[in-house]
């Protein structure tokens, strides 16, 4: 079985040869650097053998002047193409390298034709997606599956351009200012899923970090009316160009309450699951015939203080619990901190391997 | 005007910040001044129990984090009214308690509810921010005359400046006259004693509870 089967086989809930896995969203900056001085490898996808790869856009040809939304900013601030400032931490641990806070440019704004002339970046930008096809073709020869990044896809990007406070007091105020960018936003997002799905993304990562670890962020109320139907949209988009794409959406902290509407909207595939406030077992019961499980494997408990013992147990008690015909991709819940020792990663890889000892 | 007649206002104007009307609120604050009940009173009968029932409500999964934040923000309509009139009275906080996420962690959402109820709940509250290096903990203590810190992380990288912050409360020779409080996603109770912190609570509503019991005030 190539990577590639393997990726579709188990997310289709039909039995692989073993799980699927691969190291999650990436690393922080000095885990890399341990990683890559552990292992002579630039990518540790490559010398750990993960089955899948990610694509973005390739870079735009824009270059909006962003100044006018901000006000002084930090020494080492970059903006990205929405116009959102990162700042870097004051701390000059290494380990906290990759750590960075957010300016936001709209925070200020206060009219409904503000929200609708702020310069979007050009993502629905059909040049943008022709080295995405040319990398996907590539990965697709090393019999590799491709995953095209939609990640932040509507509510996150939305805030981090408002702020969050401030767009969540826009959602109870019933504004139209949140209407108009979350349309906005919305629209470009759909553009985005079709040039995916032409491009042939075997699976397309959606997601909005909507849950903490102790429930949703806001009511579910609140995510049917805000968000469920620009969810719906994009994922419809990319299904009218590919009807077999594989919709994976992630969403830190317990999203348990909105499950059913995942799925109602298209969703195949949950990440991350994360153990320490989801139970990946009870969820498999509830839900295994209608949605696959990606992640599982706690950055937060196992990874960082648990032992190589406790990884591979986990490992194989998720196999077990969840990976009966299939269903289950195993990841780490989110990237890699400096604090997860290289040995766990190794145990989580082997584990996955069928290597438990 | 006799208390029968004031008590109806300050229910609704309980209500109204539990509900997040920040303009009723301000004009339920107005009515009730020019009606004569005394500032202490309206914080004490409305406004404290108010947010209380708000973080109430949020413990219980009723209420999520938009319905803090317009609580919050109808609190502050209120508070922009009554705080002026408080002024000069010793007596009129709880107890001044500094609050910021630890060196290197930029997340903010989770300490500003925290300190949204703490301010509700009648404490003095100093804001530090984000990214709070050590020795500005220590500075609030030593300059800002804070009786209590209030330590938050999101992540288990910068969990681990919750230690390093004890203990440079330790050697700035402070630790014994402040009162610590710890919390965050990847932070437990066990961290929480590991590094010799005075308490811990998994959420807002809990926090406020823990401050006023170590604090010695009255639930």
């Amino acid at each position: 079985m190539t990577s590639r089967e393997r990726v579709v086989t188990a997310m289709r809930r039909r039995q692989p040869d073993r799980p699927p896995f691969d190291l999650s969203f990436g690393y922080s900056t000095a885990q890399l650097a341990s990683i890559r001085d552990r292992t002579g490898a630039d990518d540790p996808c490559d010398y750990f053998g993960a089955d899948t790869r990610m694509v973005w856009p390739g870079p735009t040809r824009l270059s909006t002047d962003f100044s006018a939304y901000h006000g002084p900013l930090p020494p080492g601030t970059t903006i990205d193409e929405w116009g959102l400032a990162h700042v870097p931490t004051a701390s000059t641990d290494a380990d906290h390298a990759h750590l960075e806070g957010f300016r936001h440019p709209m925070s200020r704004l206060e009219s409904v034709s503000e929200a609708a002339e702020y310069p979007l970046p050009d993502i629905d930008a059909a040049y943008r997606y022709e080295p995405v096809r040319a990398e996907i073709e590539a990965i697709h020869r090393r019999g590799l599956a491709a995953m095209a990044m939609l990640e932040c896809t509507v509510f996150e990007r939305a805030w981090y351009l408002r702020g969050m406070e401030r767009l969540l007091l826009d959602f109870t105020d019933g504004s139209a200012f949140a209407t108009t960018l979350l349309d906005r936003i919305t629209e470009r997002r759909m553009a985005q899923a079709e040039h995916y799905a032409r491009a042939g993304a075997d699976v397309i990562a959606y997601g909005d970090d909507v849950g903490t670890q102790r429930g949703l962020l806001m009511s579910a109320g609140m995510w049917r009316a805000w968000l469920k139907p620009r969810l719906a949209r994009t994922i419809e988009a990319a299904r009218r160009v590919e009807p077999d794409v594989l919709v994976f959406y992630h969403s830190d902290g317990d999203v348990s309450a909105i499950i059913p509407d995942l799925i109602e909207v298209g969703v195949d595939i949950l990440n991350p699951v994360q153990p320490e406030c989801m139970d990946p077992a009870a969820l498999k019961c509830a839900y295994g015939d209608r949605l696959s499980f990606w992640g599982t494997i706690g950055t937060q408990s196992t990874l960082p203080f648990g032992s190589p013992d406790d990884v591979r147990r986990e490992v194989r008690t998720r196999i077990e619990t969840v990976g009966a015909g299939g269903g289950l991709f195993l990841a780490p819940t989110h990237i890699l901190e400096p604090e997860v020792p290289f040995e766990n990663i190794v145990a989580f890889v082997e584990a996955v391997k069928g290597r438990y000892a | 005007m006799t208390a029968e007649s004031v008590s109806p206002l300050i229910a609704a104007l309980r209500q109204a910040v539990i509900d997040g009307q920040a303009k009723d609120a301000a004009a339920l604050t107005e009515q009730a001044l020019a009606a004569g009940v005394v500032p202490r009173s309206l914080v004490d009968e409305a406004l404290i129990p108010a947010m209380d029932e708000a973080g109430r409500l949020f413990e219980a999964g009723e209420f999520f984090v938009p319905e803090l934040l317009v609580a919050a923000r109808a609190l502050k309509a209120s508070q922009a009214l009554v705080t002026p009139l408080l002024a000069g009275s010793a007596a009129a906080t709880a107890g001044r308690i500094a609050i910021g996420t630890v060196k290197g962690d930029m997340h903010d959402i989770g300490k500003n509810l925290v300190l949204a109820l703490l301010q509700g709940g009648g404490f003095d509250v100093v804001d530090l921010g984000a990214d709070v290096p050590p020795e500005r903990f220590v500075a609030a203590i030593t300059d800002d005359g804070a009786q209590m810190l209030g330590l938050s992380a999101l992540l288990t990288t910068t969990m681990l400046q919750m230690k390093a912050t004890m203990e440079a409360l330790d050697r700035a020779g402070v630790r014994g006259s402040v009162k610590v409080i710890v919390g965050g996603a990847p932070v437990t109770q066990r961290f929480a004693d590991e590094i010799g912190a005075d308490g811990y609570a998994d959420n807002a509503a809990a926090a406020v509870v823990l401050a006023r019991r170590l604090l010695g005030r009255p639930a």
